[in-house]
């Protein structure tokens, strides 16, 4: 009998597979409710309506204003103790990385939960911060995402750079604000992505810490469960071409600099 | 019933509930088959989460009543109810049992596809049903009181029975399509030591500035604005002559179900300002908020005030419900077969009618009400007084135990409130406690108004309304912070622009 051979484009059929009936099915449907009325009809009325009503581009608004909330306090955050990490002599990093990222390992609801105890304590009534307590809520939540690909990247920094930029005069600021800095773009950059755009969406966040302000997500939520699916599709196409052309953005910055970084170091 | 039961057995329902969603009797082959050429009917039911006793209660939770009847619950109540189809009818039944989390799933579900044969929804969807003429009317046999086996029609309050007959859709009364399950009024749960009653019974409360940010209203447009219009029509409500008015029930349902254009803009201006003073929305929560001590009252559901007080009992403290002097919500879920599932198949009718008769045995209405604790829709007979012994059994009280009072709940079992058979002897200080809750005395019934459901322009008209009032609105930003954040989204797009064509040359 022979042996089981497959080329290589059969073995993406099962990928394609899925794609197919996860990815590319609903997105045809989502577009379908997204332009067309309760009659069936063609229209762009959804769309219209989006960006003619103060309620729904406040909520736009409010939903950009959590996620760069929340990128911001994460980097600020997580770049610090990256760096100590990556650069620390400690024999066992892993362990105190490990310390970081356990929170990730608890079940997200009862983290959350717990918060709301602990900012209950402090701030003594939640629902005179709803913003703050939300940032704190998110900031929490997606921190780890942040360390992680900004120690990965720092980590394989290759020591020798360091070495010749002192040789060559630098100082530890100019060093890392000329060759660390620069190198870890590609890894603030993946971690922006991973805490930006589910941060626009995460209403469980707010739903538990009590601010009852609508976010995209549960904009989306509110429309389809007031059987307006068409609403509700084209405010969902509406993030998701948003959350295209920010990758887009993030893709070609992150490229350039690869390639700049590149240039820099091996060039002549 | 709300998105959520709660139910005094809870901590058992939730392992429990993890069995419901897959029909269990799918793998058990039938014990004996009647007729071999006989396929079983499927019984497709889809009924709320932790709303039907699981059965397998421990030996401690038995029930006996003054009366020597013994309650016990040893499987779950569709299991039994397959047993009990064969030896009563001689035929086979399988059922298959789902769930649903709330009124608007349940119809998604059924416009994506979904089939079942016998759902519960509460009174607005099964009036949003009824309008679509989705719904299978029961039979004439179904409502025949000389057959015994039709606990249903013979068990049930007469009280329910009266409100689904005189509410009427296009012209056909509720009762030909709907058999109530379970039912319950809204009220204000609150903490007494920080909230006096006279406070609490208002839905005036949630804009008490007294209470800033320590109350909660309910996260769906239906509580919300039904309480907004308490507020908005409060004078006209407790009017005197209004009340005392020959045909105040009715006018009293209109004015609840008010949905001009300007009394919904009026709600939601109102609904806007009441946001400045809650603690915020919540479906489940408040409850655990009230025993912590987060807040000091919120809007709730007859069922979950109850449950909140168990706690809150346990836990060596107070808390009480309030029904509002203007008016009160009285909510309902009931059985109903669809045209869809049953698709003209009279067997398949006839078990689903069987099922709906089988819960309303009074033993089994028992088990339901202990487990899920909201209060059941079936009252019994003259014959059959299990239920009111059950509401002795947890609330009657003896000269033991201090101060008694009568308690008249007629109107509900025998539809005379002055009926000297159904007067309990209770501890006066039920009142606005527990008893309250589930059984409330007549004068909080004379209040009650059904919600009904919107036609669809209202309907889109006061979603919109809740939609408008939970987004955050870009007018609250000040202009020169709108135009400064404007500036700096410019400034990085153009950023960004001139390093790609700076890569391109």
């Amino acid at each position: 009998m022979n042996r089981l051979h497959f080329q290589r484009s059969q073995l993406c059929i099962p990928y394609g597979l899925f794609l197919v009936c996860f990815v590319f099915a609903p997105l045809v449907v989502i577009i379908y409710y997204a332009f067309t009325d309760g009659e069936g009809r063609l229209t762009l009325a959804n769309l219209t309506s989006f960006f003619s009503s103060p309620n729904t581009i406040g909520t736009l608004a409010y939903s950009l204003g959590i996620a760069v909330a929340t990128t911001c306090c994460c980097l600020l955050l997580a770049y610090p103790i990256a760096y100590i990490l990556a650069r620390s002599r400690f024999k066992h990093k892993a362990v105190i990385l490990m310390v970081f990222v356990m929170p990730m390992w608890i079940n997200f609801t009862l983290r959350i939960t717990a918060l709301k105890e602990i900012l209950t304590v402090i701030e003594g009534n939640l629902a005179y911060h709803p913003f703050l307590n939300t940032l704190i809520g998110m900031t929490y939540d997606f921190l780890p995402f942040m360390i992680l690909p900004i120690y990965t990247t720092l980590e394989k920094l290759d020591n020798s750079l360091l070495e010749a930029a002192a040789d060559l005069g630098a100082d530890t600021v100019r060093t890392f604000l000329k060759v660390t800095f620069p190198l870890s773009v590609p890894g603030i950059i993946s971690g922006i992505v991973m805490v930006f755009l589910p941060s626009m969406t995460n209403y469980v966040v707010l739903d538990m810490l009590y601010n009852s302000t609508y976010i995209m997500g549960s904009l989306i939520g509110a429309y389809f469960s007031a059987y307006d699916w068409h609403n509700g599709s084209m405010i969902a196409l509406i993030l998701l071409g948003i959350i295209l052309v920010f990758t887009m953005f993030t893709n070609r910055y992150a490229d350039e600099d690869a390639g700049s970084s590149r240039g820099g170091v091996l060039g002549s | 019933m709300r998105k959520i039961g709660s139910g005094l057995r809870r901590k058992i329902g939730l392992a429990a509930s993890a069995v419901c969603v897959v029909s269990v009797s799918w793998l058990r082959m039938p014990v004996q088959t009647v007729c071999a050429s006989e396929e079983p009917v499927i019984l497709r039911v889809c009924n709320w989460e932790e709303y039907i006793d699981l059965g397998e209660w421990d030996d401690e939770e038995m029930i006996t009543l003054d009366d020597g009847t013994v309650i016990f619950g040893e499987k779950p109540l569709y299991e039994e109810f397959e047993d009990w189809y064969r030896e009563t009818y001689g035929r086979e039944v399988r059922v298959e049992y789902s769930c649903f989390g709330t009124n608007e799933d349940l119809y998604n579900q059924l416009n994506l596809g979904d089939t079942y044969d016998l759902v519960c929804p509460s009174e607005y969807m099964i009036m949003k049903l009824m309008a679509e003429d989705r719904l299978l009317p029961y039979s004439d046999s179904f409502y025949m009181e000389s057959d015994a086996n039709n606990y249903y029609i013979n068990n049930v309050s007469p009280y329910i029975r009266k409100t689904l007959e005189t509410n009427e859709i296009n012209g056909e009364s509720w009762s030909k399509y709907a058999a109530g399950y379970m039912w319950g009024i809204t009220g204000v749960l609150y903490n007494p030591e920080l909230v006096t009653e006279d406070e609490a019974a208002t839905w005036g409360i949630f804009g008490n500035p007294k209470f800033h940010r320590q109350v909660t209203l309910k996260d769906n447009v239906r509580d919300s604005y039904f309480a907004a219009l308490g507020i908005l029509k409060a004078d006209a409500l407790t009017d005197e002559a209004f009340v005392r008015s020959a045909d105040y029930r009715e006018r009293l349902a209109d004015m609840m179900n008010d949905v001009n254009p300007e009394t919904v803009a009026q709600a939601q201006a109102l609904l806007d300002d009441l946001m400045d003073n809650l603690y915020s929305l919540e479906t489940d929560s408040g409850k655990a908020d009230m025993i912590t001590g987060k807040i000091v009252a919120n809007y709730q559901w007859s069922g979950d005030a109850v449950y909140a007080m168990d706690q809150a009992d346990a836990d060596g403290f107070t808390l009480k419900f309030a029904v509002p002097r203007e008016s009160t919500n009285l909510w309902f879920d009931g059985w109903v077969m669809l045209k869809s599932g049953i698709d003209g198949s009279a067997r398949k009718q006839h078990a689903a009618e069987a099922f709906v008769n089988f819960l309303s045995r009074t033993d089994n209405a028992v088990r339901n009400m202990y487990y899920i604790g909201y209060t059941s829709s079936i009252a019994g007979n003259d014959r059959d007084d299990t239920i009111y012994e059950y509401l002795n059994w947890c609330y009657g009280a003896g000269e033991e135990d201090g101060d008694i009072m009568e308690y008249p709940v007629g109107y509900f079992f025998s539809g005379d409130n002055n009926d000297r058979d159904y007067v309990l002897a209770a501890s006066s200080s039920q009142i606005g406690r527990q008893l309250y809750s589930q059984y409330p005395p007549q004068e909080v019934m004379d209040r009650t108004a059904v919600m009904r459901y919107f036609d669809a322009d209202a309907n889109k008209a006061i979603n919109q309304m809740w939609i408008n009032v939970r987004c955050f609105d870009i007018h609250d930003v000040p202009m020169g912070i709108r135009i400064v954040l404007l500036a700096a989204l410019l400034w990085i797009i153009w950023i960004f622009y001139q390093k790609s064509a700076l890569r391109t040359k």
